[in-house]
């Protein structure tokens, strides 16, 4: 369980996080999904006590980061995967942390099977993996200390579609047990296959937070017509709200049933018409990044 | 997980373009540990452990120890064969001592720096956000690592006049003044802390090098040309100050001497360097 409320992180007169408020449920994956600077990486370097706040709070499992007792054993968190010691093994990686966690050393080579490192990889040092073997150890990290919690940035960065399936799955398995997962991505297509839940930040501020069925359902329909001004037109006279959407045609807020009768009813030729799927939840992130994008501009 | 699995993540992962195994063919959720997670905080004794393990894991820390031990063998070697190895032990064990208090503070400024440069200042006070903890654990560690070079250049020096008394039948000379073995053992730990609380101080290593191998060179040279700020020197040069440690004997002016350079280069870069770490923003 993580809280956040009313979070700002300014650095002098840039706004990096803008009173942002939401929860992370257990037994749920939450996918936090933005345009790279959306301000996901300092709210979660606020979130593990590492960034302090300008104002309010973050609290994980009821408490702030930092009054966590030992909070290895019950917050697993991976900021950034290249922040690792060049020079060490991956293999002492983990046995640095589970000598600070007080976990059994078993536990290294548990992981390390676990993420699929062999033992010779896991001997070598840091400065020779790969984005994608980094990614791993810095899951292998995350996991060592049995959390009830995972805060992972941008972990599927680097890791090919196989492993993308793979970290899904892992993460799957984990929120069905109870475990709270938030897990940052600048790519839909990743957050929309690992998430339940999805929270879309742009320049600092949430632009759209619930479960992925009702920012699906919220998407409406897309259609594109022959005559879109005409077709705008129609709906409006029909007091259906309708936009004309970022990637061309219109974004309307009615069944694809309605738009459609609509436009027959005024002899409108449509060529595309359809409901609000992946297409159109990534329509919506591009809008909605786009419009606070503009907003932070007016402002 | 069904066969389908199985084929499609082995396909993208077997044809990777990095020489790296393929991840597992399915994800387990990996096993609770037994018993409830724990209330207590991380012991001070395991930060120490860590941050002792940490100076010594990387290749950086292991050339380090291992420069130390070259250059001691080294000096060794040549007090060994140098005028017949007719030499006091005092003077096997300058030979041993001098190197560490050179380059030993160099391990405390990595300690720090490396949090860092290379970035595990994420893991290290994600692990343990008491920040001051870990500051303090640096320092004993750092502390610890000075002992233990110190004990271990004793029994070296001893080994090498013993081993030149025996072979190269000289006289053996044992007495050592108690304030000499102080004076460099405080050379070696005051010069660790100093590294330390120099690392903390600027965060960034080739700063924290330069100025602590710079600053007292350029003090002794300006001291030398401009007679106040050579006056200001006796009280705040720690080369100068410590002087008298070697000497034999100390008045009680020269002790609040000593104790105001301490006060200066030691105890003032750790005070503002822990109190610039516990607020600094890690990235």
């Amino acid at each position: 369980m993580i809280t956040v409320e009313r979070l700002t992180k300014r650095y002098g007169p840039f706004t990096a996080v803008d009173d942002v408020s939401f929860e992370v449920k257990p037994g749920l994956v939450t996918g936090f999904l933005g345009p790279n600077g959306a301000g996901k990486s300092t709210a979660m370097r606020v979130m593990a006590g590492l960034t302090p706040a300008t104002s309010g709070t973050a609290t994980v499992l009821g408490r702030p980061y930092g009054h966590l007792p030992n909070p290895g054993r019950h917050v697993g968190v991976l900021l950034d995967a290249s922040a690792q010691h060049a020079g060490r093994t991956g293999r002492e990686v983990l046995t640095l942390g589970a000598i600070l966690m007080g976990v059994d050393r078993r536990r290294v080579d548990e992981m390390i099977e676990l993420v699929g490192l062999t033992d010779k990889e896991a001997s070598r040092r840091v400065r020779n993996y790969s984005l994608g073997m980094r990614q791993r150890l810095g899951i292998a990290h995350a996991l060592l200390g049995d959390p009830e919690v995972l805060i992972l940035d941008e972990p599927a960065n680097g890791l090919d579609p196989a492993g993308i399936r793979w970290m899904r799955d892992l993460l799957r398995g984990y929120a069905n047990e109870g475990g709270t997962v938030l897990l940052s991505s600048h790519l839909l297509n990743e957050i929309e296959r690992v998430a339940d839940e999805i929270i879309v930040i742009g320049h600092g501020r949430i632009v759209a937070q619930g479960t992925k069925e009702e920012l699906l359902a919220g998407a409406g329909t897309i259609v594109r017509s022959t005559d879109d001004e005409r077709l705008l037109a129609a709906l409006a006279a029909d007091s259906v709200v309708a936009t004309r959407a970022a990637t061309g045609g219109l974004q309307v807020e009615a069944e694809p049933l309605t738009v459609g009768r609509i436009a027959a009813a005024h002899d409108i030729v449509l060529y595309e018409l359809r409901g609000g799927d992946s297409r159109g939840l990534e329509e919506m992130f591009l809008e909605l990044t786009a419009g606070a994008a503009r907003e932070a501009v007016a402002a | 997980m069904s066969t389908t699995t199985t084929s499609y993540a082995a396909g993208p992962a077997g044809v990777s373009k990095h020489a790296e195994s393929p991840l597992p063919t399915t994800a387990t959720v990996p096993s609770r540990i037994p018993g409830e997670r724990p209330r207590t905080g991380v012991t001070f004794a395991r930060l120490v452990h860590v941050e002792l393990r940490k100076m010594l894991d990387t290749r950086a820390g292991r050339w380090l120890v291992i420069g130390i031990g070259a250059v001691i063998a080294t000096a060794l070697v040549i007090l060994f064969f140098n005028n017949g190895g007719q030499h006091s032990f005092e003077d096997y064990l300058q030979a041993t001592t001098m190197p560490q208090a050179i380059i030993l503070p160099v391990v405390g400024i990595l300690a720090v720096t490396s949090e860092w440069s290379q970035r595990t200042g994420l893991v290290t006070f994600g692990l343990e956000p008491r920040r001051g903890r870990v500051a303090w654990a640096k320092l004993v560690a750092a502390l610890l690592v000075g002992v233990g070079a110190l004990v271990l250049s004793f029994v070296l020096a001893v080994v090498a006049h013993q081993a030149a008394i025996t072979f190269r039948g000289i006289e053996g000379d044992w007495s050592i003044a108690g304030l000499t073995l102080l004076g460099a053992s405080l050379y070696v730990l005051l010069g660790l802390a100093q590294g330390v609380g120099f690392g903390m101080l600027f965060k960034n290593t080739p700063a924290a090098v330069v100025v602590y191998f710079v600053l007292p060179t350029a003090w002794s040279i300006l001291g030398s040309l401009v007679s106040w700020v050579g006056d200001v020197g006796r009280w705040l040069d720690l080369n100068r100050t410590m002087q008298p440690l070697f000497e034999g004997s100390l008045t009680t002016e020269q002790w609040a001497r000593l104790g105001t350079s301490v006060g200066l280069w030691v105890v003032l870069p750790l005070a503002v360097g822990i109190w610039r770490l516990t607020r600094a923003e890690v990235k």
